[in-house]
């Protein structure tokens, strides 16, 4: 007898129907599955058969042919086990239900109960616009599928459990469906900008970075708390919408790195360490197409620490998603598009000994080498960046004063006020941010006055800024008036915008 | 357009076997134009070899050799100013040991100009080489200014003059090169708008020897040599030596204890350099009338700030900011303003220091 079940395979974060049909037929006894699976698909054969005889059924001993259609698409994963195991049981009639319009989706153990697997969300985002309503998900996924509207999940420990529910044997109750609240599912951070002791200047340059959606460079001796101000950015980021957490969870999903609650609800933070090769950051894979680390840091942060150590060829590869805010990898077997909107904040020393700006040490580099050592960051990358701020060098003052520091839930205020009126201002345009202001965009919403050109035109004589640095300025500019509740860009505003250039700048 | 005893000295100058000692030998201590390696013959043997000895010998005498080297020469701009030439400068003839053959590539009327030598450390501070370019910018309306091509207090003075075109760059080696390559920009304005010189033939690479040979030289072309920043050993020192040692005047900047780039300037002073603070100073030492400059117009937020800027000698924004009651952010547009006019530089770190 034939049996048809429904299952998902995700290209990227697509998900595409795929439907598990077997035949159980007289003949000599073999087992073949084919349709183009992978290695772990291939496995599961193996899997299904010790499952399905610990779930008090049996494994017919006939002629079984399984198929995956369509057949040129790849299956890879584990979460084909529970369709092939369905359809198996039904095509040897053990199990006679209605099973149109379900999907089916996990991993089984050998004793018959479900493993959670990863990319369940994305599948039920694209099943649902497909028109599929109806799930059988492993437990372990939950709490990710319950954010889906409009959809009957039942989340089963196991395939008896499947079964019987399929049968009406055992009645379950489907999942309950949950509403999206940033504020109730964040945990407390760890960090906090009171934290920090002193780096006024920094917490500024912060402060405007994610209130514009800028791109941030640190730029000061070892130890004087970079990192820290960097793990802070996501604690004054505005918090997630429901479409943003979505999106991002898709990512998470798809790679695997889902938490238990089943949905990312914090800014992501990631960190590649400086080995990071070009295909860890950008995405990539042999077979499966892996979401890299700019997209696992969609809609939150991506922090390079000591930026001037990654190789070239993996920071140029920056620069094109740090415009479009997507990444298409391309490879023979297809191209897959990963959203990438994050935000960068690059660490790096000011010169090669590190003590170059140090109060108190002797920087011992001469102009050319802190030269060479800056150069190693490429011009257009650094062009991206539109904040480049130093960091103070550590004072003991600083660390021993009880002065009370400003919260993360302060700054964050003020963060949140500044997006609001850009929202308004970019209400009928693409654009959410000042950071993403094309040319288009900064000659209708930042005109200058005569006095702020003039103070522009003589910032870059005596301050020697390249001449491409002028359109970061004035998006800085904008943010800041926007921090300030200014309509107009002020001359004080362009004064500081240009203040946050120092790397940029051609002096020796 | 080159006088047989000037290619004479141009042919030997630019084999780059033979030493500076060599052809001074040769010439009889710059007495005659004509080399004579007959009698030298036992002396050149023992500090070359023999085949080496015969190369150089027979190239000198060879006319098509001569012709090649003063054809390569044109070719690419290079003018030759010998010690024969009227051209060649008076204030370098008087130094005890002065270069054979200048090659030249630019402006080549400067060396007639009055001039003034400014050098320094590499290390320099950030608020020194701002006060070193404005230096520099004044004093070029008066004198050509004669300094090196290295970064730091070299680039910053080349910077302040390079508009008005009075510089002299000197090089401590041959015009295939470009040395610290992150000049290479620099250097090439200068060829532009003012003169670099250098006594090696263009295929002599930058070694570590020649330059504080080529310091000689830049103290004897000028009036005066000042010293804006040197360490304890820095080739700024030697230049001032030098200077003082031509019986040249040396002016150095002063400098506060414990500053490692100005160590080398202290002793100078101690040692008899007259204490300068700006351009107007020299100037006065020279008996020339100082133009008056317009000082920037300052509000009165910004010259509170400069004020505190100054007590502190250097100081982190936000210190200021506190002295002054005031939230740092609130006080970026007025640094970055002052810095703007030339009053303050940026040290790193966000530490400011007046100039």
């Amino acid at each position: 007898m034939l049996s048809k079940i429904t299952s998902f395979a995700l290209n990227g974060l697509e998900g595409v129907p795929v439907e598990v049909e077997t035949d159980v037929n007289k003949g000599m006894v073999s087992y073949d599955l084919v349709g183009l699976p992978d290695a772990a698909v291939k496995e599961s054969k193996e899997r299904v058969r010790s499952a399905i005889k610990n779930s008090a059924a049996y494994f017919p001993v006939n002629k079984i042919t399984i198929n995956l259609a369509p057949a040129n698409v790849k299956k890879e994963g584990s979460h084909y086990d529970l369709p092939l195991a369905i359809s198996i049981l039904k095509a040897g009639d053990q199990l006679v239900a209605e099973t149109d319009g379900i999907v089916f989706l996990g991993e089984l153990a050998l004793d018959g109960s479900l493993r959670p697997v990863a990319g369940i969300l994305p599948i039920l985002i694209s099943a649902k616009a497909k028109g599929f309503t109806q799930f059988i998900v492993p437990a372990g996924n939950a709490n990710e599928a319950s954010y889906i509207e409009g959809t009957r999940v039942f989340a089963l420990n196991s395939l008896r459990d499947t079964i019987d529910l399929l049968t009406g044997e055992k009645v379950f109750a489907p999942v309950e469906p949950r509403s999206f609240s940033a504020a109730r599912n964040k945990k407390r951070s760890n960090y906090d900008m009171a934290l920090v002791r002193g780096q006024k200047i920094a917490k500024r340059a912060l402060e405007i970075a994610v209130a514009g959606g800028h791109n941030l460079l640190l730029a000061g001796p070892p130890g004087t708390g970079k990192t820290l101000l960097a793990r802070c950015i996501p604690t004054i980021m505005p918090d997630m919408t429901f479409e943003e957490a979505l999106e991002v969870t898709k990512i998470h999903s798809v790679a695997g790195v889902l938490s238990e609650e089943g949905i990312v609800s914090e800014r992501p933070f990631r960190t590649p360490h400086h080995t990071a090769t070009t295909v860890s950051l950008c995405g990539g894979g042999n077979t499966k197409i892996h979401p890299g680390e700019i997209s696992m840091a969609h809609k939150g942060v991506l922090f390079l620490d000591e930026l001037p150590e990654y190789t070239r060829h993996a920071l140029e590869s920056l620069r094109q998603p740090l415009e479009d805010r997507v990444i298409t990898v391309t490879r023979a077997g297809g191209a897959i598009t990963f959203p990438a909107d994050f935000m960068l904040c690059a660490s790096m020393n000011p010169c090669p000994c590190g003590n170059y700006g140090s109060a108190y040490l002797t920087c011992t580099c001469t102009p050319a080498q802190v030269h060479k050592y800056r150069s190693k960051i490429s011009g257009p990358l650094l062009d991206r960046i539109d904040l480049q701020v130093e960091v103070d060098g550590i004072k003991y003052e600083d660390l021993a004063s009880t002065e009370a520091e400003e919260s993360s839930a302060a700054v964050k205020l003020r963060v949140e006020k500044a997006r609001a009126i850009q929202r308004e201002r970019y209400a009928e345009d693409t654009i959410l941010v000042n950071a993403n202001m094309s040319e288009r965009h900064i000659k209708k919403y930042c005109r200058l006055s005569a006095e702020c050109e003039e103070i522009l035109r003589n910032a870059f004589e005596t301050l020697h800024l390249s001449a491409r640095a002028r359109a970061r300025i004035i998006k800085v500019a904008r943010t800041i008036a926007d921090l300030d509740f200014s309509a107009d860009i002020k001359p004080e505003h362009i004064l500081e915008a240009a203040s946050y250039r120092s790397y940029d700048s051609n002096s020796l | 357009m080159y006088t047989e005893e000037e290619i004479n000295l141009i042919t030997l100058s630019a084999t780059a076997e033979l030493t500076h000692k060599n052809c001074v030998t040769l010439l009889d201590g710059l007495a005659t134009a004509q080399p004579d390696f007959e009698i030298h013959k036992n002396y050149l043997i023992k500090t070359l070899s023999d085949g080496v000895y015969n190369k150089v010998k027979g190239n000198f005498y060879s006319q098509s050799y001569r012709s090649a080297i003063l054809k390569k020469l044109a070719d690419r701009g290079i003018t030759c100013v010998t010690y024969f030439s009227k051209d060649y400068p008076e204030n370098l003839k008087n130094t005890p040991c002065p270069p054979l053959t200048l090659f030249c590539k630019g402006n080549v009327g400067l060396l007639k100009r009055k001039s003034l030598s400014i050098v320094g450390s590499r290390r320099t501070l950030p608020n020194i080489l701002k006060e070193s370019k404005a230096v520099s910018a004044e004093l070029c309306k008066k004198f050509t200014i004669v300094t090196g091509t290295a970064d730091g207090a070299d680039a910053a003075v080349i910077n302040g003059a390079l508009g008005s075109g009075n510089i002299i760059c000197v090089l401590a080696y041959g015009f295939d090169s470009y040395y610290p390559s992150v000049n290479e920009n620099l250097i090439k304005s200068v060829e532009k708008n003012g003169l670099l010189i250098t006594e090696y033939t263009p295929q002599v690479k930058p070694q570590k020897f020649n330059f504080p040979a080529r310091n000689r030289i830049i103290a004897g072309l000028s009036e005066g040599t000042l010293v804006v920043s040197a360490g304890k050993r820095s080739g700024a020192t030697i230049t001032a030596r030098y200077a003082l040692e031509y019986g040249k005047r040396v002016f150095a900047f002063p400098y506060s204890l414990g500053v490692a780039s100005g160590e080398g300037c202290n002793s100078l002073i101690r040692d008899g350099a007259t204490l300068v603070t700006d351009a107007g100073d020299i100037l006065e030492d020279f008996g020339i009338e100082r133009e008056e400059s317009k000082a920037p117009a300052l509000t009165a937020e910004e010259l509170e700030t400069l004020t505190v800027i100054k007590e502190m000698g250097d100081a982190f924004l936000s210190t200021v900011a506190t002295k002054l009651g005031k939230m740092p952010f609130q006080l970026i547009p007025v640094i970055t303003s002052l810095e703007m006019k030339g009053l303050i530089a940026r040290l790193g770190g966000n530490r400011y220091a007046a100039l």
